[in-house]
């Protein structure tokens, strides 16, 4: 091996950092990933990536100044480049604002352990699984498996040393009809392959696209929709991802109010809805304590080391925090809420599967799959996107047929007053987001008056 | 000459891996060694915010075994990790072959054995200390600041670099070196009736330090008028919607021409290869001779050459020489994007050069080059298109994208919009999205600039692919005028 090992790494760029300190996280991350398109296996990859990065804090006239570096390091002398580069950069930085204390974290016992190995066990699972789907000729398979395995090795001058293993896997299944006017897709998120079973994605994508030989056009408008986890889900994560307390207190995010300070304590639904990011929500943990290099909205490299709690953005319909870095939390008076890299998203009245929930709906729309979502309108946060792989026609509490797809312009603040139902939530893959989120918990939901803006003619 | 500050020249890892690749029966094996160099600063309200360089550097070997790719990458750049990555390509070529493949067939390339490509720049932004890039920034911060209206400001600078190492068993080895640089300002105001932004609309260019202190782009014009297109903005009324005539600026129009046009026109996408995530296109090959793409004054090329281009290269990352193409003649369909494995799957004779990874932790697929609307050959204004049009949008500046999954649909907003009453500009409106479907809006361009009107936008962050890569890529265009286009208002659109 021509690379050095991380927790030595972290050890010694700490020892260079001096008494001014500062973060220092090696990453080892190792993943396979396999892909298929037309019914046939096209591009795979097996990688491992190895880095150091540091955050220097060094003592100026006026406060402290950081400065980050990165890269891999396979010897003494890399380590001692990037610690210069850090400590260089943090000098000409000037005093940084969202300077604190550094806190003493956890001590891992394991931290000098070796990254974990990524075995090809799980991806193997998936391509066993694969070939005798792909073999159906009645219609053509796309999709797309990964495994990745993280290891984060994580240093402060304050004393912290914690590492962290990261198993994350994610399995989408896309079928078309031969002609290519179907189109159905499924995905599931979590930490290995080996609990995915291709069958029951193949019967699940085949089912969608039987209902949709019976096409019932649809015209565009303000319509009473179910969202499934999917797509709940990849509206909630953008509001989690929008929800700073330091944006809203001066003024310029959508959780700002008009008249001062902050919307939180806004009731934002009638119903019992949260909103919660949480480090310990059963099989979807994730960091329970900061870890960062620089300075955002919600988060700052000067927090590394600190508890991350559950916090709960929205309780029973009303805003009740938004996240902050403790800079930015002191600054708008607010308390310290560093959100952590998983969402879970429920009603407490809401119950049932999501064919049970469409079904109560009655008469609507089902809407499996968002698509394409941006940003339209920062003040109210207005997001636009599009339907994708299955918008399904509910009459009398039944699948009817499937519409066309539309384009949405929502707001996922604004929506939540128009609730009417929920299901359980549960693990789902975000379809948008997943490259970045993929750890999601949420309840399918049904809204009145959801925004399809006009007709998308894609399959 | 390009360095890429290893232990072992990158020459002698990949004839390790190489031979190792050949040795286990791949027919075809392709070494590729990368190193990105990226380097930024970011201003908020006057300090600094972050700051911060990264270098990373790796390997990669794909290999064609049994007929199927297998893709191996590791940053131990050592013999041992370079024979290590050409075993596991070679494993995952057989895992694939286990299940069902889809024959790997490249077209043809000639060998173009030893090469060595660098883009042009005059000062190494690289060269410049962090004391003056944050100084710099300052400057311009300090500026804008001045300004009563403007209650924050954000500004950052970025510049990257690609050092890259291509061999493969014909005898290829290819080394290059591209850069480019970036920079935005965005002012904020905030008041009791909530808040508006305006942000520069300069683009990313593959170009050095020089882009900032005036070659390609006025830059101190731009900032000095931040503060005054944003009063302007804060007081301006909200549209009406409704069908009106657009005249579109390149600064706005290059995203348009990326979304409808660039990801539309690639044959991989138009085949079913990325159905599952980025999508697929409406422009399928039996559209190719004889699709309406758009009006008969629509020419549309596809290029890796253009000066300053985010996509320009010498050879893409399979060996393929850098090509200009067209993709759309006189309103029809004629081209299309390819790398040499896609180009095979409509008997293409040779690739137009479309590989590319992002990283050599990436395998390559099929990727952007720059594509770009060709102006018109008279000397037709911006203001003389404006000046055509009786009731419309004059729209500056990319701000919101979104298309749909075969680059029908789409709904775009900007930076500025300026009202046309009479051929004039008489204000600015707010609240302005437009939508349309893109042969309709192709179909709806009336007039278009001559070539002083051209410009070169462009992206730094075009996602495509699973695992997920990000691609820098330029789109040129005129000031183009289009009619009968639907506006929305986006305040409507929330129900606000």
């Amino acid at each position: 091996m021509s690379q050095m090992n991380l927790p030595d790494a972290v050890e010694y760029a700490l020892s260079l950092l001096g008494k001014d300190g500062g973060v220092v996280v090696g990453g080892n991350s190792a993943s396979n990933n396999l892909r298929w398109a037309n019914s046939a296996l096209t591009t795979n990859g097996d990688a491992v990536d190895q880095t150091l990065a540091i955050s220097a804090f060094v003592k100026l006239a006026g406060g402290v100044g950081t400065g980050m570096a990165s890269g891999q390091v396979r010897n003494k002398n890399d380590v001692e480049n990037l610690v210069a580069a850090s400590k260089s950069a943090a000098t000409s930085a000037g005093p940084a604002v969202d300077a604190m204390e550094l806190v003493a974290g956890p001590l891992h016992d394991d931290f000098s352990d070796k990254p974990a190995e990524l075995s090809v066990a799980d991806i193997t699972h998936v391509s066993n699984g694969l070939g005798e789907v792909l073999r159906q000729r009645s219609q053509e398979f796309f999709g797309f498996a990964e495994q990745s395995r993280d290891t984060t090795y994580v240093g402060t001058s304050a004393g912290t040393r914690m590492r962290y293993v990261e198993n994350t896997s994610r399995f989408e299944l896309c079928a078309k009809s031969l002609d290519r006017t179907r189109s159905a897709w499924s995905g599931q998120g979590g930490t290995s392959l080996r609990n995915v079973s291709v069958q029951v994605h193949s019967d699940e994508v085949l089912a969608k696209l039987e209902h949709q030989k019976n096409i019932i056009n649809v015209e565009p408008g303000r319509h009473r929709v179910t969202l499934s986890p999917s797509a709940a889900a990849d509206l909630m994560i953008y509001f989690l991802w929008s929800a700073a307390a330091r944006e809203a207190a001066e003024g310029r995010n959508a959780f700002a109010n008009p008249k001062g300070g902050t919307r939180i304590g806004e009731k934002l639904s009638d119903r019992r809805i949260s909103l919660a990011t949480d480090p310990s929500l059963a099989g979807m943990e994730t960091f329970d304590h900061v870890v960062n290099l620089g300075s955002s909205a919600l988060s700052s490299a000067f927090d590394t080391g600190m508890e991350i709690p559950r916090i709960q953005v929205i309780t029973d319909g009303t805003l009740t925090a938004l996240g902050s870095s403790r800079h930015a939390a002191k600054s708008a008076k607010l308390p310290f809420t560093p959100l952590t890299d998983n969402i879970e998203f429920k009603d407490q009245d809401g119950h049932g599967s999501l064919s049970e929930l469409a079904s109560r709906m009655n008469d609507g729309l089902l809407i499996t799959c968002l698509w394409y979502i941006r940003e339209v309108d920062p003040q109210n946060l207005l997001l636009t996107g599009l339907t994708r792989d299955g918008v399904y026609v509910v009459r009398d509490g039944q699948i009817a047929g499937a519409a066309n797809n539309f384009r949405f312009n929502e707001s996922p603040i604004e929506m939540l007053s128009r609730v009417t139902d929920a299901g359980d939530a549960f693990a789902c893959l975000p379809r948008e987001w997943a490259d970045w989120f993929s750890r999601a918990k949420v309840a399918p939901v049904t809204i009145t008056d959801f925004n399809l803006s006009s007709r998308s003619d894609a399959v | 000459m390009i360095q890429f500050a290893i232990p072992a020249p990158p020459s002698e890892l990949a004839a390790v891996a190489l031979e190792t690749a050949a040795a286990l029966g791949a027919s075809v094996a392709q070494f590729r060694l990368a190193a990105h160099d990226s380097r930024g600063v970011s201003i908020r309200d006057g300090e600094v915010e972050n700051i911060g360089a990264d270098t990373s550097i790796a390997m990669s070997v794909r290999v064609v075994h049994g007929g199927a790719w297998g893709f191996a990458a590791t940053t131990d750049l050592s013999a041992i990790g370079a024979s290590d990555v050409a075993n596991r390509a070679v494993s995952m070529a057989k895992l694939s072959t286990l299940v069902a493949v889809d024959e790997v067939v490249l077209a043809a390339e000639p060998r173009h054995g030893k090469q060595s490509w660098t883009l042009p720049i005059e000062i190494d932004a690289f060269s410049k200390s962090d004391d003056e890039v944050i100084h710099f920034l300052q400057e311009w911060n300090s500026r804008v600041a001045a300004s009563s209206i403007v209650s924050h400001i954000e500004s950052n600078i970025a510049m990257g670099r690609d050092r890259t190492f291509y061999a493969d068993l014909i005898g290829n080895e290819i080394t290059q070196q591209r850069d480019r640089i970036s920079a935005a300002l965005t002012a904020i105001h905030v008041s009791d009736s909530g808040f508006e932004d305006m942000r520069t609309c300069a683009p990313p260019a593959g170009r050095g330090w020089e882009y900032l202190t005036g070659t390609g782009w006025d830059w101190n014009s731009e900032i000095d008028q931040i503060p005054e297109y944003l009063a302007e903005k804060v007081k301006s009324p909200s549209v009406t919607p409704g069908a009106m005539d657009l005249v579109i600026d390149p600064t706005n129009l290059w995203l348009t021409i990326h979304e409808s046009i660039g990801h539309a026109t690639e044959l991989d996408r138009a085949l079913g290869y990325e159905a599952n995530y980025a999508g697929t296109s409406f422009a399928t090959i039996d559209k190719l001779g004889v699709f309406k793409y758009g009006s008969p004054i629509m020419n549309v090329t596809g290029d890796r050459i253009a000066d300053h281009g985010l996509s320009t290269v010498g050879f893409d990352d399979e060996g393929v020489s850098a090509q200009r193409w067209d993709l759309i003649k006189d309103g029809i369909l004629v081209g299309y994007q390819t790398d040499r494995s896609i180009a095979s799957k409509i008997d293409m004779d040779r690739s137009n050069g479309c590989a590319f990874a992002d990283s050599a932790l990436h395998s390559p697929i099929q990727r952007m080059p720059n594509v770009s609307l060709q102006p018109g050959t008279d000397s037709t204004t911006t203001a003389d298109l404006i000046a055509d049009v009786q009731s419309g949008i004059y729209i500056v500046g990319d701000k919101s994208w979104s298309i749909d999954m075969q680059r029908f649909n789409f709904q775009f907003t900007g930076q500025r919009f300026h009202e046309i009453k009479n051929g004039k500009i008489v204000g600015q409106l707010k609240d302005v999205a437009y939508q349309s479907k893109t042969p309709d809006f192709w179909g709806a361009m009336r007039r278009i600039g001559g070539a002083q009107t051209y410009l070169l936008g462009g992206a730094l962050n075009c996602g495509k692919g699973q695992p997920g890569q990000v691609a820098p890529v330029s789109h040129g265009c005129p000031s183009a005028l289009f009619t009968g286009i639907n506006v929305l208002n986006t305040r409507d659109e929330s129900g606000a």
